[in-house]
């Protein structure tokens, strides 16, 4: 029963929207911005059903027993972030956002860095020209790379402007390819989740 | 040194080479491309007063690549007197947006809900974008700063896109496609963008399309941009290291290429 | 004056660093607290961003009644806890999924589609009359590209010729894109590098 009534919804809201795409009137447009208020807000709670998933996780993994340190590291953050924000707000200057500005972004923009490392690691034990197909990547990516450095001393007008061709034509033709193949794809799950075809999520059978 | 792994050693080469450039203080020239130009054509030739929705569409990790990028587009929208809107579809957008608006801002003399506002984050993207499409205002009922939205100066009679000349989108990611296709396409509104630089052959066929005006892409673009404004940024100072980085790429492969078919002749898989 | 702000954030970019030696307690330390520091973060800004402005503010203070629909169907995203009642986080589900798929249908037809068609089509023949070579490049390799993702048909003879050429066509782009990648990973590397030699240890200026 809930399933049909979870497909319905679906079908009705799908329908409502696509249809609203093409109105100017001044009901659509209410239906429009109602719904889409509906969503950001439903979006919102998915989000908190996730933080508790995970500190639910959490807590158990730590009954268990472990890793202990690193969950309750992770608890600990967790919680002290709204409980700073609700002490002392999240406006600039606050505790909130100096944890912010002198934790999380250096944390997490050098956990990304550490890419830069991976990516040259990479070139050197993964790169090669094995194939004819591998040779152009390669060549590709070669030439990418040196028309987008400056090296005093030295000019590479072609280079640039052949790295420019490159980028602006075959390289954009198979991502525009791809672009065409992912449109008509969604076109077509969209549809079929309206529809009710496409149910996987739903889980179960 | 054991212990240490070929990984190892290509790691430390990288490291010690840029640190050792970044050491040198040396600015290098950069020519500005074609992109970079029309992108400040853009924001240059719009009347003054034009209103500029910034969306800061990125996350905490990219802000030594997004900083350059917003720093420099910010300057110049600054600088020609347009009123800008800030805000951000990434929660951790939202406080990097918000302090660089501010920090440029009074740079420039900006106030606060005169000259520029800063609206915050909400969530969902593709919903948030149509939205503003029908209602700013309903979507963002109050500013970052818990300000009512009709208590905002800068914001009377802005009702949704009709009322903006352009939407800045500065990512890390593909959230500008959603401002192409959703506010682009749909209603019509101008979209331009400061993007990583792993990111401008995603952008590529939009542009080329012409759905999407303008771009500048990375550190490098960030540099030309601030070329064109005449100063040195964080992409200008970053320059020489960008380049070290990428001869030590390019040489990297050359080198393990050589190693393979040195091995395919000995025969060694 | 100390700058704390800088010290932790210094101290927090080397353990992280430390991990390109081998995975190790400091690293996994800096993780954990990311991980935490990060979704309290989130919570925070959903919470006060979407929920209090967006939900309660509007519901509890102007008795905007219409929001008790997307209050019920985020609570009922909570029933995914209650195993005998999770069916229920179907139904806000459906609303999301089936609006998504209901906007998506015309924007990725118009966007991704029939705007890309034409952008492929249209420059064949430059303004002199003359054929564009570069735009016929473009088209052969987006249709190359989408005949080497056609999977309906076997890839032999014509067919497999033709998405034999998508590849190349596909091998240019991932090497420019490769390239860009490189250019990317670089600069957060620097940005952290510039922190440590400048702002931290005072190296350089």
């Amino acid at each position: 029963m809930t399933r049909k009534f979870a497909l319905m919804t679906c079908f009705i809201f799908g329908l409502v929207m696509f249809v609203q795409y093409f109105s100017n009137h001044p009901t659509a447009k209410l239906l429009n911005q109602s719904i889409l208020e509906y969503w950001q807000i439903i979006f919102a709670f998915t989000l908190i059903v996730g933080i508790a998933g995970f500190i639910m996780n959490s807590v158990r993994e730590l009954r268990e027993g472990e890793s202990k340190i690193y969950k309750l590291a992770s608890l600990g953050g967790l919680i002290l972030m709204p409980l700073l924000a609700m002490i002392w707000g999240i406006k600039a200057d606050t505790p909130f956002t100096w944890i912010f500005e002198n934790v999380q972004v250096p944390l997490q923009a050098t956990v990304f860095s550490l890419l830069a490392f991976f990516v040259a690691s990479a070139s050197f034990r993964g790169f090669r020209a094995r194939s004819i197909p591998a040779g152009i990547l390669l060549a590709s990516a070669i030439i990418i790379l040196i028309s987008r450095s400056s090296i005093p001393g030295f000019q590479f007008d072609f280079l640039t402007d052949f790295a420019n061709w490159l980028r602006s034509n075959p390289a954009m033709a198979a991502r525009r390819g791809i672009l065409i193949g992912i449109g008509l794809g969604s076109v077509t799950t969209s549809l079929r989740v309206i529809l009710g075809i496409e149910r996987t999520w739903l889980g179960g059978k | 040194m054991k212990n240490l792994l070929p990984r190892h050693y290509v790691f430390l080469g990288l490291f010690v080479l840029t640190a050792l450039v970044m050491s040198l203080n040396i600015k290098l020239d950069v020519e500005v491309s074609e992109n970079t130009k029309r992108l400040y054509g853009f924001i240059d030739s719009l009347p003054e007063n034009s209103y500029l929705i910034v969306s800061f569409d990125h996350e905490a990790s990219s802000i030594p690549e997004i900083k350059p990028i917003a720093t420099a587009l910010l300057k110049h929208a600054f600088s020609k007197g347009h009123k800008l809107i800030g805000l951000s579809l990434f929660s951790e957008g939202t406080l990097i947006g918000y302090r660089l608006m501010s920090e440029i801002g009074r740079e420039y003399d900006r106030k606060y809900g005169q000259d520029y506002v800063y609206l915050g984050f909400k969530p969902q993207y593709i919903a948030a974008i149509l939205s503003m499409g029908e209602s700013i205002p309903k979507t963002f009922p109050k500013d970052y700063l818990g300000n009512k939205y009709s208590d905002i100066p800068i914001l009377s009679g802005i009702e949704n896109y009709d009322d903006v000349s352009a939407v800045l989108s500065i990512a890390d990611g593909s959230l500008t496609t959603h401002w192409i296709e959703y506010a682009g396409m749909r209603y019509n509104i101008a979209v331009v963008a400061g993007v990583a630089a792993a990111m401008v052959t995603t952008y590529d066929p939009y542009l080329e399309a012409g759905q999407m005006h303008s771009m500048i892409g990375g550190l490098r673009g960030a540099a030309e941009y601030e070329k064109m404004l005449g100063y040195d940024g964080g992409g200008a100072r970053a320059m020489l290291a960008q380049t070290t980085a990428h001869l030590y790429v390019i040489l990297m492969i050359i080198i393990g290429n050589v190693i393979y078919f040195r091995n395919r002749k000995k025969g060694i898989s | 004056m100390i700058d704390w702000g800088t010290i932790v954030a210094g101290i927090l970019t080397l353990a992280v660093l430390t991990f390109l030696y081998r995975d190790n307690p400091l690293y996994k330390m800096a993780e954990s607290i990311l991980i935490g520091i990060s979704i309290g973060y989130t919570l925070v800004i959903v919470w006060q961003t979407t929920l209090v402005d967006l939900l309660f503010d509007p519901l509890f203070g102007d008795s905007r009644l219409s929001l008790l629909i997307p209050l019920i169907l985020g609570l009922l995203m909570f029933s995914r806890f209650l195993s005998k009642y999770s069916f229920l986080s179907k139904i806000p589900i459906a609303v999301m999924i089936g609006s998504g798929a209901g906007v998506a249908i015309p924007v990725m037809i118009e966007a991704r589609t029939m705007k890309q068609i034409s952008a492929t089509v249209a420059p064949l023949v430059s303004s002199s009359g003359m054929p564009d070579i570069s735009a016929l490049v473009v088209l052969v390799g987006v249709i190359s590209t989408l005949i080497y993702f056609y999977f309906s048909r076997e890839h032999k003879g014509f067919i497999g010729r033709i998405a034999n050429l998508g590849t190349y066509f596909l091998m240019i782009f991932f090497g420019a894109t490769f390239g860009y990648t490189v250019m990317s990973r670089m600069s957060t590397l620097i940005g952290r590098m510039e922190f440590i030699l400048t702002d931290f240890l005072h190296l350089t200026q």
